[in-house]
């Protein structure tokens, strides 16, 4: 009796306990778990970094100009991840409170914030009186919006793309659809190109958000990325391993690529789009160049892992291209930034980062920007035509506090 | 923890969705039931060991009379009670720790095929096996069931959503207490206070459906509908071997009559 009351309910507790601690990801006594990736946006020689409770702004000389708010406590859109939208003396961010306690609601708020004093301009969910955001989005904001004629449009988990006033803050529309949006919009000509899980790609009039067209992949799959435009086609990449070459007129099929069997991974990221050439990567790391004109394949190149310990190098974000066109930049999951020479895909160096590196890298002439999460410093500076030699981290490692 | 079972059990997910009418709901279901029924021995063995304890209880309780007071002469005879009855005491808990990983696995398969997170769902894009038929272009996989989304936790725009941790509540509920080993209530117990097993068995069958509805309640909706599914295929389970159980039983107590 007293041997199987030894061997059964401790059993149980601790089963239970591992139970709600691995499904939970607690790990107690350390930062919470990072559930998606922070970027930055590059605007007048400034970078624009979400650092969860604050935008760092950066020059490009890695120092720091200024924080947005200057404290953290005074922050009101929760963990921030997605990249700043940036205006004139404003930023808007997209933010989420994660629920404070027993029943209480995640909440996910879009702020414009003043960038001289910090100072919160308008909300997107309102408040009650207490101060705490209700309504508005119901779901996560993976990837950031864009301001286009006095309009912010972004897209979030729960389906909807909101398009805002950026004066009032106000909801001009919203347009659902299926699936999630992860995808940040691409505005041209007054249109919203914007794709969505529910394996759309749609085109909405700026104005009102009426659906102009949608595409769908004919072998199905999610649209997670935002497409490249060239010469009125649009370039997208999707989880049913192909690129897409659409009309952006109305939206029909011009390639596909591969054309008969797909791929064996997804295309995550953005595709660059460069004269005849498109370049998109997949999630496991091989690049592609594409004739932007037919989809047929110039030359493919598998990314090849630096660490020791890597059995791979994986790829979440997209290319990009220096302005020369003349070299491709990736930034892989492991951390290590790639330079690729376009004309055959060979490596023409590799620097390893500290950290996890998930969104495309940021080219500002000859230097590029890479977003590291989970890692010492959250920015590091490469100079692209000097064999990628680092020019300067942020924080420097003593800064850092959290990690993230 | 568990990804080595995760992925594999996650395609699985994605193939029956493929094939059962793209149908999220559906295609757990088809998995949760898949999992039990090739569990079915272990959960057999674990029911027949709970049995045989239960049976034992009447003879557990003389024996605590006797030796109460010297708890290492009872631990020596309590095991040489099972000894003679070929009980292992272990039994009822191996079965539970070997299909625990399982659980563990399928609990992540689903949060794999739903992502609520990026992150989840780019770790989960490179452990695609892509040679399987039909799953390419799936994930993730449509999650709207009943107006709510399977992704999200229970919120109070989708009200209605709140209904799903409290039917795990229940289902859980009412799986324990017909699973649990419940002690009889024999003549020689009922003056006496309950033991430390019977108060535990209560406990727990308050608390595990407490703590299962507390976790849904911040959890993707989806792992909802897999506790439910999950807790109603355990009752069935063990109304569909209720008789057969019974019948164990009769033959050995018949076979304890031709002995003596």
């Amino acid at each position: 009796m007293k041997l199987s009351r030894l061997l059964r309910w401790p059993i149980l507790l601790i089963v239970l306990a591992v139970l709600l601690a691995s499904t939970s990801g607690c790990v107690c006594g350390g930062p919470p778990r990072a559930t998606s990736w922070t970027d930055l946006t590059l605007q007048d020689d400034k970078i624009y970094a979400a650092d969860l409770q604050q935008i760092q702004i950066l020059g490009t000389d890695g120092e720091l100009i200024q924080s947005v708010p200057e404290n953290s406590d005074d922050n009101t859109a929760g963990l921030i991840y997605v990249a700043p939208a940036v205006g004139e003396g404003y930023l808007i961010v997209a933010g989420q409170n994660p629920p404070q306690g027993f029943l209480s609601q995640a909440t996910y708020p879009v702020v414009k914030l003043d960038i001289e004093t910090g100072k919160e301009l308008w909300s997107f969910g309102p408040k009650n009186d207490k101060g705490q955001y209700v309504g508005g989005a119901q779901g996560q904001y993976i990837e950031g919006g864009v301001i286009s004629d006095g309009t912010f449009v972004i897209g979030n988990s729960d389906g909807n793309v909101y398009a805002l006033d950026v004066d009032t803050g106000d909801l001009k529309w919203q347009f659902k659809t299926d699936h999630r949006v992860w995808a940040t919009p691409l505005i041209a000509d007054g249109i919203v190109y914007i794709g969505s899980m529910d394996h759309h790609l749609y085109a909405l009039r700026l104005s009102d958000g009426e659906e102009l067209w949608k595409f769908a992949a004919p072998g199905d799959g999610a649209f997670a990325s935002t497409p490249a435009l060239q010469d009125g086609i649009l370039y997208i990449g999707t989880f049913a391993n192909r690129v897409y070459a659409i009309d952006a007129d109305n939206g029909t099929e011009i390639w596909r690529f591969p054309a008969e069997k797909p791929g064996d991974s997804w295309f995550w990221g953005s595709p660059a789009v460069d004269g005849d050439a498109v370049y998109a990567v997949d999630v496991k790391g091989t690049v592609y160049k594409l004739d932007a004109g037919t989809g047929e394949e110039f030359w493919h190149s598998k990314l090849a892992p630096k660490k020791s310990n890597d059995k791979d190098a994986p790829v979440r974000g997209g290319p990009a291209l220096t302005e020369d066109g003349s070299t491709l930049l990736i930034s892989s999951e492991n951390g290590t930034l790639y330079a690729l020479d376009v004309d055959d895909g060979s490596e023409m160096w590799a620097e390893e980062g500290e950290g996890k590196g998930y969104v495309t890298p940021v080219v500002d002439g000859d230097i590029v920007y890479q977003a590291l999460i989970q890692g010492s410093y959250r920015i590091r500076a490469l100079e692209i035509t000097d064999d990628g030699d680092e020019l300067w981290v942020y924080p420097l490692p003593e800064e850092s506090e959290t990690g993230e | 923890m568990f990804d080595f079972i995760a992925y594999p059990l996650a395609n699985l997910i994605l193939l029956l969705y493929a094939y059962l009418g793209q149908n999220t709901v559906v295609a757990i279901a088809a998995l949760t039931l898949i999992i039990n029924m090739a569990m079915l021995p272990l959960t057999l063995s674990q029911q027949k060991s709970s049995r045989k304890m239960q049976e034992l209880q009447p003879e557990m309780e003389k024996l605590k009379k006797k030796y109460g007071k010297d708890q290492e002469r009872l631990s020596q005879e309590t095991m040489k009670l099972y000894k003679e009855k070929g009980i292992n005491p272990a039994g009822g808990c191996l079965p539970l720790l070997i299909q625990m990983p399982i659980w563990f696995g399928l609990l992540g398969a689903i949060r794999y095929c739903i992502p609520s997170t990026p992150l989840e769902m780019f770790q989960f894009s490179r452990n695609i096996y892509h040679w399987l038929p039909g799953i390419i272009g799936l994930v993730p996989l449509q999650s709207t069931f009943l107006g709510m989304d399977l992704g999200q936790p229970p919120n109070a725009i989708q009200w209605w959503s709140y209904a799903l941790p409290l039917l795990v509540g229940l289902t859980s509920w009412l799986q324990q207490k017909l699973l649990s080993p419940s002690t009889p209530s024999a003549p020689s117990s009922s003056d006496s206070p309950p033991s430390q097993t019977e108060m535990m068995t209560k406990q727990m069958q308050i608390m595990m459906p407490l703590m299962f509805m507390m976790f849904t309640l911040n959890y993707a909706t989806g792992l909802s509908i897999y506790f439910i599914i999950s807790s109603l295929i355990r009752i069935a389970q063990y109304y569909l071997i209720k008789d057969g159980g019974k019948e164990d039983s009769a033959t050995q107590k018949r076979a304890a009559a031709k002995q003596k």
